[in-house]
């Protein structure tokens, strides 16, 4: 039980540093601020939802797809609310995931290979090296398509999101991730 | 649609005009492919004409027709060189959408586009601040201790000055990335050289991850997934080259910690 509450502290703690990062990073982009705050929140639970999974022992990329298909389903909720389109939120929360230290891990490998001179060193910096790269990329590519799948699936306009509003009459809310052009 | 309405549609050169300043800012802004593309052919729409544009790295190509057979036009623009940017794409993005919904007229749009290209962006201390701030909260997400997200705060305040003020005079980017990467990572390796606290590496690491370009990654990325391959992977090279100039930035600094016998 303690050690339930111990992961649970630790994991809100990771997602209010998450919430910090993101803002600052996005802020780099001059994101307009409420565009930070929403983006700092969905950051936050992203991260959190990384974090828990990878306690839970899974890998890192597929606990980078989960937290970024979380971060872009909140983001289309916030664009309905917000009429703003939703990658304007969903791309800065991803920014505190990104792989930035396997990359740094990456090129410290290759530093260490090039000046190696026994060939056993050399054999052990070549995993590492092609290890951290292929995370680098693969988190990377899972962050994108956990983000965008979800936009392009369930934008106003796809078969998904027509049929669903057939099967329960909803009527449609305009200004959300791709409304067609309203003309009057 | 009466003659009178007809009378006051813009004609094909003043949508063209306005378009090819439109798409090159957005493009430059760090906006999506596929955004840009969507929004001209909205604006176009709007004013009763079709849209084809193909675009490029440094430029686009634009034609504007009006009808099936009627008059067109096609221009080629140089894209002007910029860093993303959310607050005016979100504004041009929202420009775009007024003009198809509110029937805004293209003068009124061109003044409301002038006022979106002079909108302030956040004063640069306290971006320095903030940026700082957030980088030192990135460290303890990798397990960095206080002590190293002490160092990164101080160190990301020192790249960040020196990439304002290089950027500011205009200098190359990759040179202005290797210049902030070196000075940030060089406040860092304090800690590598005396020890301090528990996790130095950790500090020296993220100290430069702050110039990450992530929003081209991600733009790089999504543009392959939409079909844009060529300009994903023309964003993805910029990218990659101002990724290059941070490790070559932090090599340098590595190899003075190792040359001082650390």
């Amino acid at each position: 039980m303690n050690d339930v509450l111990t992961l649970a502290a630790e994991a809100v703690a990771d997602g209010l540093f998450a919430v910090v990062a993101c803002i600052g990073f996005a802020l780099i982009s001059n994101a307009p601020r409420p565009v930070c705050l929403v983006a700092g929140v969905l950051a936050g639970l992203g991260h959190m939802t990384r974090f828990v999974l990878l306690h839970a022992g899974m890998g890192i990329t597929s606990a980078s797809l989960c937290g970024a298909t979380l971060v872009s389903f909140c983001s289309m909720a916030c664009a309905r609310r917000w009429h703003t389109p939703a990658e304007f939120y969903a791309f800065p929360a991803l920014l505190p995931m990104i792989p930035g230290m396997y990359a740094y891990r990456t090129i410290l490998a290759t530093m260490h290979f090039l000046s190696a001179t026994e060939a056993v060193d050399r054999e052990t910096l070549l995993v590492d090296i092609a290890y951290n790269a292929l995370t680098t990329c693969s988190v990377m590519g899972a962050l994108v398509i956990g983000a965008i799948v979800p936009l392009f699936a369930l934008h106003g306009e796809s078969p998904l999101t027509r049929w669903y509003r057939r099967a329960t009459g909803a009527e449609k809310r305009g200004g959300g991730h791709e409304a067609p052009p309203r003309q009057g | 649609m009466t003659t009178d309405e007809r009378a006051k549609r813009p004609d094909v050169r003043q949508v063209c005009d306005f378009l090819q300043t439109f798409c090159a800012v957005m493009l430059a802004d760090g906006a999506q492919t596929l955004r840009v593309e969507r929004n001209a052919r909205r604006i176009g729409m709007a004013c009763g004409m079709a849209v084809e544009l193909a675009m490029f790295s440094r430029h686009i190509m634009l034609t504007v027709r009006e009808g099936e057979d009627g008059e067109s036009r096609t221009v080629v623009r140089s894209v002007p060189a910029g860093g993303p940017n959310f607050l005016r794409v979100q504004a041009l993005n929202a420009l775009g959408w007024r003009m198809v919904n509110e029937h805004l007229p293209l003068e009124d749009a061109w003044r409301e586009m002038e006022h979106i290209l002079a909108l302030p962006s956040v004063p640069p201390l306290r971006l320095c601040l903030l940026v700082a701030c957030a980088n030192a909260a990135f460290c303890r997400l990798f397990e960095g201790d206080v002590v190293a997200m002490l160092l990164v705060f101080v160190a990301t305040l020192v790249g960040f000055r020196v990439r304002q003020a290089l950027g500011g005079m205009g200098m190359n980017p990759k040179i202005v990335y290797l210049f902030a990467a070196f000075c940030a990572s060089l406040t860092a390796s304090c800690g590598v050289i005396w020890q301090w606290g528990t996790t130095p590496q950790t500090a020296l690491g993220v100290s430069v991850l702050f110039l990450i370009p992530g929003i081209p990654l991600i733009n790089a990325v999504q543009d392959v997934l939409d079909g844009h391959v060529l300009m994903g992977i023309t964003r993805a090279v910029q990218a990659g080259m101002l990724i290059a100039a941070i490790a070559l930035g932090l090599s340098l600094t590595m190899l003075l910690v190792e040359g001082a016998g650390v």
